[in-house]
């Protein structure tokens, strides 16, 4: 599920739950750390992460079957 | 679900490029303007974390004669008579002003400090006026100009009908993603900016259906309700491919600045043997469904080969990733310690989608009166729009002040039972979730509107696919009110697939990517023709009309 919230560096200001265009983050609370709710929903638009004020507070894990072929 | 009502002039739904720079505009000549958006306008739509490529005509760039660019436009190359020289004239005449205005609000239109049009070239011809620019930050950017002109941004809210009476449309309904409640439009007139129309067809992973090439979030509710309202749709049989990273699906992939090679390193198509930043390699655009016959014939895979780039080149290439959306794409690159110098990166043709979309004007009035509609309504591209979103602001103001009757006082017929819907879908206690109908869904879709289509097929799916219309609005269930988004999109998805359906069977013949089984030949008393699909009196039907 994309979205990996580090609890030691989240400020939880709730940027990402404002922003994210999929509402992966839907039903977090105000001032709480950010539940994600609908991670398979994630997109990678890298939205959360570009917003983020925290450093590495927040990143994305890509899931198994969208990793790239290379050779 | 509590009900509440808004009343503005000008209603936009859809807050990406098209609408904001619709509602920017309507809100300059001093009309109030509500936009509504399902997500939130800072980072919603196909532009949400970047896109390059501005469609544009910079005569001190360009040079003074802008006849050559029109033709090398892409909505003149593309298949299928998508748009009229003089609906491409219009917006390439006014694309610098925009090109101008943006990069006076922040958004780098010249980042190298020159004007610069590369990508999707082929060598020794004109590019198609595509503009590399700095898009990041366009949307936060666009966002606080339309506040600033006083536009009200209703975030949160998915709209799903429109509003009409006998004299057009005056409305919209809409339903909150987070809040629940059902909040009622009513306008003097309504801007469409819903976006591409992804999550019809089923995505590059079965079962992981939110790995889409665009945006799982922009669903085709602005055609699916254009088409219930008795608006003119176009093109919508005409397939849309695309290709990019296997299996990383993401647009964009003329910013690669690489050679498409076969398993043997031999290039694929005759234009480039070397990665330059100035042509990328077009053999991708205009065959985006090679990976995926090559794959089927035993000839693949098919790479991305960067190999023997120049540094600089390199340099530039991660910069206009980053800058297009695809800045996650570069770190998982990162992560999994692939170098793009040295590993070719395999691609992979996308999911089908359709090209069509709601027929719009260069004004963005569409067949409707009271009803506009801009950007990826109907292939719009970024510089589409921008430019054509700006001008449906302007003839959406103009008009709302020339309606002459209250909205307050007009009624939809139908009014009821679209209002009611949200609440009906939230109280079944049991039924079908929206991943169920939508597995159904792209599942006729693939199998009898696919790749290949006939009389038999098409008759066969449209068949199954109007009883599962039925049942799923009878049956689909929502625990809460993101699940009732969902359900909203999939069941606007089935309007926008019976169209598809509709138009197929209006088009016996083969042309490019669009294939007939049992018209293998291309029809040429259609080139220069488009079909239509519209509702009259509740019934649809479709026709040929010359694109003038």
């Amino acid at each position: 599920m994309p979205p990996v919230i580090d609890k030691d560096k989240c400020i939880a200001c709730g940027v990402c739950v404002t922003i994210c265009p999929q509402d992966v983050f839907w039903g977090s609370e105000e001032r709480q750390i950010p539940m994600v709710s609908y991670g398979e929903e994630c997109w990678h638009c890298n939205a959360c992460v570009l917003e983020c004020p925290g450093e590495g507070a927040i990143r994305l894990r890509i899931p198994l079957p969208a990793q790239i072929c290379y050779k | 679900m509590r009900e509440e009502t808004v009343t503005t002039d000008v209603l936009v739904v859809g807050g990406g490029i098209a609408g904001l720079m619709a509602a920017i505009r309507a809100a300059e000549l001093g009309t109030r303007v509500v936009l509504v958006e399902k997500a939130n306008t800072l980072r919603s739509g196909a532009g949400a974390t970047g896109n390059d490529h501005f469609m544009c005509y910079i005569p001190e760039y360009h040079g003074p004669d802008i006849e050559p660019w029109i033709d090398q436009s892409p909505m003149i190359q593309e298949r299928g008579n998508i748009r009229s020289r003089h609906y491409v004239r219009t917006l390439m005449e006014k694309s610098f002003d925009i090109v101008k205005l943006w990069d006076s609000w922040g958004i780098p239109m010249k980042p190298t400090g020159k004007w610069e049009c590369t990508g999707h070239t082929i060598p020794g011809f004109p590019n198609l006026a595509t503009l590399k620019y700095a898009g990041q930050n366009q949307k936060p950017i666009l966002t606080r100009e339309a506040r600033d002109r006083g536009v009200e941004i209703v975030n949160r809210v998915t709209v799903f009908d429109l509003l009409q009476d006998d004299s057009g449309v005056y409305g919209a309904i809409g339903t909150g993603t987070w809040e629940e409640k059902v909040v009622v439009f009513r306008a003097g007139s309504v801007v469409l900016t819903t976006g591409i129309c992804t999550r019809l067809y089923p995505g590059p992973t079965p079962g992981w259906m939110f790995n889409m090439a665009d945006p799982p979030s922009t669903t085709g509710e602005g055609r699916a309700m254009a088409y219930r309202a008795g608006a003119e749709l176009v093109s919508m049989e005409m397939p849309r491919r695309w290709a990019g990273p296997k299996y990383f699906a993401r647009c964009g992939k003329g910013t690669w600045i690489g050679v498409v090679r076969d398993h043997e390193d031999k290039p694929v198509g005759p234009y480039v043997t070397e990665p330059d930043r100035r042509y990328g390699d077009v053999i991708g655009d205009q065959f985006a469904s090679l990976f995926e016959e090559r794959m089927r014939d035993g000839r693949g895979p098919v790479y991305m080969d960067c190999r023997g780039i120049s540094e600089e080149d390199y340099a530039y290439m991660m910069w206009g990733l980053s800058n297009e959306g695809n800045s996650a794409t570069i770190n998982h690159i990162n992560e999994e310690g692939i170098d793009i110098r040295k590993n070719p990166v395999e691609f992979m043709t996308y999911e089908l989608s359709t090209r069509g979309g709601i027929l719009f004007n260069e004004k963005g009035e569409t067949s409707l009166d009271g009803l506009f509609a801009a950007g990826d309504e109907y292939f719009g591209g970024i510089g589409g729009a921008a430019v054509v979103g700006w001008f449906a602001g302007d003839n959406s103001a103009r008009r709302a002040g020339n309606i002459g009757r209250p909205v307050a006082d007009r009624t939809d017929p139908q009014m009821e039972e679209k209002s009611t819907l949200p609440d009906r879908i939230r109280s079944r206690e049991a039924g079908a979730t929206w991943q169920e109908v939508s597995a159904a869904l792209t599942q006729v879709m693939h199998d009898y509107a696919g790749a290949v289509r006939s009389e038999s097929l098409l008759r066969a799916g449209l068949t199954h696919l109007l009883r599962l219309k039925q049942t799923a609005y009878n049956q689909v269930i929502a625990t809460n009110q993101h699940e009732l988004m969902h359900c909203l999109e999939v069941l606007s998805l089935f309007d926008v697939g019976e169209s598809v359906f509709l138009s197929a069977l209006e088009r016996k013949e083969t042309r490019e990517d669009y294939v007939r089984a049992d018209y293998p030949f291309k029809d040429r008393r259609y080139d220069d023709r488009v079909v239509i699909c519209k509702k009259e009196n509740g019934q649809p039907r479709t026709e040929w009309r010359k694109v003038k």
